[in-house]
């Protein structure tokens, strides 16, 4: 079990360890939905609340039901399965009882279910052995940082439309340079707080 | 002079439309812009009547770096020549081929990145290191986005921040002890093999070793650092002129260098400067804000109009922001300056500002109907 206390896993897991940044976990919606402030918004919020309830549920199933059954190695399939049914059962509690949320969402909450970031969260959870209030910890600063990269960056692709990038680099190509450089600048917090 | 007008005159017509040399144009444009005025005038509308143009702009910049400049060539010798060579000739290369293929004229801004590029750098790095760092900044943070007025970032923090993560032994070790002789190194060549390597700690690292670099030092300039920060006078007079000028903005300077202070007096108070291990000598507040190449980045990296938002208010914010970033890296992390990062995470952050301040106004102006 990891003796790391649960404010320097928060912290980390926003700057130091920021999942988007420097571990490259959930790029294409980050890539896709990045392009306006307000719908990044929408999707950083979103991935916040998901991360943080399937990092409860995914602890629960796995230490409650696969460790004692000896089915650890089923972890994969199970945490996908959860995260899609998770997804699938608050769009259809968002859909019946606040219309409007459900539309201002739109397609992000079923592209979250695709998202990477959150099966990695789940997955690091397990490969570094966090207590329950670490994973808590964990999933909300996880998905923090995974929304201030995506809202940092739709600002910046904002600001890039008064740009004249050069053809064979519209698009995916210059998105991929602004995250190089966003990682980059993230770097400087190297060192501030470690989680491994 | 008027030689040299003739010579320009006579090979125009091989840069002109139907010329041998047509793809070279930028560069010919470049060349006779630098040192005669156009010989054409606008013709397409805006036009605006302000004595301060681009180049006029990119000149204050440059005329508000001579004292740091010529600080550095008495500090650290004549090698500093080879690094503004160098840096010139490397970005320089970099913004003609793309003005070449993309057919577009070679913009001033690169005056102005390409003297600022040596003046943050350790003074005996490698000259290939300061010829790839200016290349990387120039394509990655300036050329990709369209040139100069269209980038997001920095140029030259995105350089040095690339240097800094890839050869992290090399920028700490090619700092310099500086001349203590009247003469200084005016007419000597230090470079990394002639340097005493003993005494080239910054005063930020002796610091960690509870070695207090005096503060009149440090105003004067005559301590360890990159090549045009050490003295805070100078970087003061020529960030000064650059406020009244008013081509750098003044909100963010102050609030830079306001947050920074404000911050560091707390944690002195608080027995919570990391960078002095003894207790009880951290030194005043004002020391931390000489140290380093904090006054540079206020002065003459942050409030790059390009890259630091537009609104006043989002000025303030953006300031405040690069000075707590900077406190928490310099006290909180593995690297003892973190001035580079900070600019950068400032500009990222910038458009955010803008966007906040912009809806805010709006809600407002909305709200009183």
């Amino acid at each position: 079990m990891s003796e790391t206390s649960v404010w320097v896993i928060f912290i980390a897991a926003i700057f130091t360890n920021n999942i988007l940044l420097t571990n490259f976990l959930g790029m294409c919606s980050f890539i896709a939905c990045s392009g306006q402030i307000k719908t990044s918004l929408g999707l950083g919020t979103a991935v916040i609340f998901v991360m943080v309830m399937t990092t409860i549920i995914n602890y629960a199933v796995y230490y409650g039901v696969l460790v004692p059954l000896g089915l650890g190695h089923l972890q994969f399939i199970v945490f996908i399965a959860v995260i899609a049914a998770f997804v699938q059962l608050v769009e259809m509690i968002v859909e019946r009882f606040s219309p409007k949320l459900y539309f201002a969402l739109g397609i992000f909450l079923p592209l979250i279910t695709v998202n990477c970031a959150i099966l990695g969260a789940s997955l690091f959870m397990i490969i570094r052995e966090y207590s329950f209030f670490q994973s808590v910890g964990f999933g909300l600063g996880a998905g923090i940082g995974w929304a201030v990269a995506i809202v940092l960056m739709a600002g910046l692709r904002q600001k890039m439309r008064y740009s004249h990038v050069p053809q064979c680099f519209q698009g995916v190509a210059i998105a991929m340079i602004v995250t190089g450089v966003l990682a980059m600048a993230f770097m400087g917090f190297a060192g501030m707080v470690s989680i491994q | 002079m008027k030689w040299l007008l003739k010579v320009i005159e006579k090979v125009r017509p091989n840069f002109e439309e139907g010329g041998k040399l047509k793809a070279f144009h930028p560069v010919f444009g470049a060349l006779e812009h630098f040192l005669f005025a156009p010989s054409a005038a606008t013709i397409g509308a805006p036009h605006i009547r302000d004595p301060l143009d681009l180049k006029r702009f990119m000149s204050m910049v440059i005329i508000s770096v001579v004292p740091c400049v010529f600080a550095a060539f008495y500090f650290f010798g004549l090698r500093f020549l080879a690094m503004i060579i160098v840096s010139y000739a490397a970005g320089l290369t970099v913004e003609a081929l793309f003005s070449i293929v993309r057919k577009e004229d070679i913009n001033e801004g690169f005056f102005v990145t390409g003297i600022l590029w040596p003046l943050i750098l350790p003074p005996t790095l490698p000259l290939w290191m300061v010829g790839l760092g200016v290349a990387f900044g120039v394509l990655i943070g300036k050329e990709l986005f369209g040139g100069t007025g269209r980038n997001v970032f920095n140029p030259a923090l995105v350089g040095r921040c690339f240097l800094a993560l890839a050869y992290p032994k090399q920028m700490a070790a090619s700092f310099l002890e500086p001349s203590h002789d009247v003469a200084g190194r005016l007419l000597s060549w230090v470079d990394g093999s002639t340097a005493d390597a003993i005494s080239s700690a910054t005063p930020l690292v002796l610091a960690g070793r509870d070695e207090m670099v005096a503060t009149s030092h440090m105003f004067l300039g005559s301590v360890s650092g990159s090549a045009g920060e050490t003295s805070a006078l100078l970087i003061i007079l020529g960030g000064g002129f650059l406020l009244l000028t008013r081509v750098a903005n003044w909100r963010t300077v102050a609030a830079t260098i306001a947050s920074f202070f404000a911050l560091t007096a707390a944690l002195i108070a608080s027995d919570k400067i990391v960078y002095n291990s003894m207790p009880g000598v951290f030194g005043p507040a004002i020391w931390h804000v000489f140290a380093g190449g904090l006054l540079f980045g206020a002065f003459f990296m942050a409030t790059d109009p390009v890259t630091s938002p537009t609104t006043n208010a989002a000025k303030w914010m953006y300031g405040i922001i690069i000075g707590a970033v900077t406190v928490l890296i310099r006290n909180f992390t593995g690297y003892t300056e973190g001035v580079t990062f900070a600019i950068l995470l400032g500009n990222i952050i910038a458009p955010i500002l803008d966007e906040i301040v912009i809806s805010v106004r709006i809600r407002r102006l909305r709200s009183e109907g």
